[in-house]
């Protein structure tokens, strides 16, 4: 038996986690307040459409994602006052203007006929860019002194991923004419650009700055995640 | 999409006819037909070896089933309706939060009475559908919403899976015994949310727990269906004391839905003994709750 007095490194030789990280306190908390507040409208929306869909398997489906979106407002809501907010409705807050446009765009639809629209705007387009905003956050916030933000975004992203696969072959069932493929790539690309504008659901650098001489994307983090100049 | 969402737009397949709660009611398949209890002919339906209870089962669970449609449609729509605040017309982030953990139990619970209704050899569409449920999730005010839907609704709920899950003892059903036992614990909570709401939200405003209380009244007498849901030994579907413990009820409360279902009963076989005969009951005799979505279906 090995002699338990015997001393270990405080980190397993199979433990990589490494102290520094791209993001300060404060810019966490900015992007926790921005995913508190996306969460809570695709919550408010989904619930709000399931009485106005009339396929049942996809209304029973929506019942289901409002509960996990709103998990997930609910996880950044407790986690506020741990980055140092002690008001969380102060950050719970949209990135800007062009984020409230578009999910007004994606709120809009309602008619019976409309759930293509519906399911495109948060599956095909939403979702996709919460997906992205979270796997930034999560591959470059610190390891170790984020780890509470980290555990919140693994449980959040294993459901966004299996939300957006439900979602897509959802999609995929109700598309049966090129007409209606045609109506789901315009509502696409009306939002995409909307996104665009916005800038991804945390503002400009939701997913960091992948060109080198871009100096166009707000550098909040200070210049640690490795991507900006 | 426009706050509050009209009873007539409920978005259906072609599968799902929707008539009135009466009309659903005299459907002489029914659990509770109301024609008979008016005759004077009331027995307890739901009473193994009895003829009829296989129909009368099946009608039972096609009811849940779209009455579990609605519940979580009405819960969705208070996640959507009300913005967050302290206002009337607005609603805690963790009320919110509530009503999407219920739009989650409201769809399994779809999903569980499909697969049931498969079970008991139903299918979708094989009775006619009444919108009611929805229409007391349609208030303005959200606590309105919550004693109407979570302590009477999801009440009556809790006494309809009891009546199930001993129905599903009484004939030896294990699928359905198990099933009526699971919902009737997410009943329970959903109960219980409502309770608690009640308590939180009017405790410095007993006007507006006064009208809430007044309002679960009315529905707790109209899902009384004339007496039939009630504390008595012959009640086709039986007021489940211990559960609706369990939801935060006190027993005076209890007693008092006991009372109202009296009442209801009374109040029937007086119209039924000044007419002769048992009446052509339409919704709109029971309420004006029934009225007005009966009057909305004649306007459609």
């Amino acid at each position: 038996m090995a002699d338990p007095t015997a001393p270990r490194a405080p980190f397993a030789p199979w433990d990589r986690r490494e102290l520094p990280g791209a993001f300060t306190v404060e810019e966490s908390a900015r992007r926790v307040g921005n995913y508190k507040w996306i969460e809570m409208k695709t919550f408010e929306v989904l619930g709000g459409w399931v009485a106005t869909v009339p396929e049942l398997d996809i209304k029973l489906r929506l019942g289901t994602h409002t509960y996990h979106h709103a998990w997930h407002a609910e996880l950044w809501h407790k986690r506020l006052p741990e980055l140092r907010e002690m008001n969380p409705e102060r950050l719970t807050a949209p990135a800007n203007d062009e984020l409230v446009a578009f999910v007004e765009a994606v709120t809009e639809p309602e008619a019976p006929g409309l759930t293509i629209e519906k399911l495109v705007g948060v599956y095909r387009v939403l979702i996709p860019h919460k997906i992205a905003a979270y796997t930034f956050h999560l591959n470059n916030t610190s390891t170790i002194t984020d780890a509470p933000t980290i555990r919140s975004l693994r449980f959040a992203l294993a459901d966004e991923f299996e939300d957006w696969r439900d979602g897509e072959m959802s999609i995929q069932s109700l598309l049966r004419t090129p007409q209606e493929v045609q109506r789901a790539a315009e509502h696409q690309a009306r939002l995409e650009t909307l996104m665009l504008a916005a800038g991804g659901i945390a503002g400009p650098g939701s997913i960091g700055n992948s060109y080198v001489e871009d100096t166009t994307v707000v550098d909040r983090m200070g210049g640690g995640n490795g991507a900006t100049p | 999409m426009r706050r509050s969402l009209p009873v007539a737009e409920l978005a259906r397949d072609g599968r799902f006819e929707q008539a009135s709660i009466m009309d659903r009611l005299t459907d002489p398949r029914a659990a509770v037909n109301v024609r008979k209890a008016s005759a004077g002919t009331r027995r307890p339906a739901l009473r193994a070896g009895q003829p009829g209870a296989p129909d009368a089962a099946r009608s039972l669970m096609h009811g849940i089933f779209t009455g579990e449609i609605q519940a979580l449609e009405g819960a969705g729509r208070t996640c959507w309706d009300f913005e967050l605040g302290t206002g009337e017309r607005q609603v805690p982030f963790a009320l919110k939060l509530d009503m999407a953990r219920q739009c989650w139990d409201e769809a399994r619970h779809v999903e569980i009475s499909v697969k049931l209704g498969e079970w008991m050899g139903t299918e979708i569409g094989e009775f006619a559908e009444s919108t009611i449920l929805y229409e007391a999730a349609c208030n303005d005010d959200p606590i309105l919403r919550l004693t109407g839907v979570n302590r009477a609704l999801e009440g009556l709920a809790i006494d309809i899976f009891n009546t199930m899950r001993e129905f599903g003892q009484a004939t030896g059903d294990p699928v359905l015994e198990f099933c009526e036992d699971w919902m009737l614990a997410d009943e329970v909570t959903h109960v219980k949310m409502g309770s608690d709401w009640l308590r939180r939200l009017t405790a410095h405003d007993p006007d507006r727990r006064d009208r809430a209380l007044e309002f679960q009244k009315v529905v707790d007498k109209l899902f009384s269906y004339g007496g039939i849901r009630g504390d008595d030994d012959d009640s086709p579907v039986r007021l489940a004391r211990r559960f609706r413990e369990l939801a935060g009820f006190d027993t005076a409360e209890i007693d008092e839905i006991a009372d109202l279902s009296r009442q209801a009963g009374r109040e029937r076989a007086e119209r039924v003994a000044a007419r002769g005969r048992p009446p052509a009951v339409r919704s709109a005799d029971v309420h004006p709750i029934g009225a007005d979505l009966h009057s909305e279906r004649m306007a459609r």
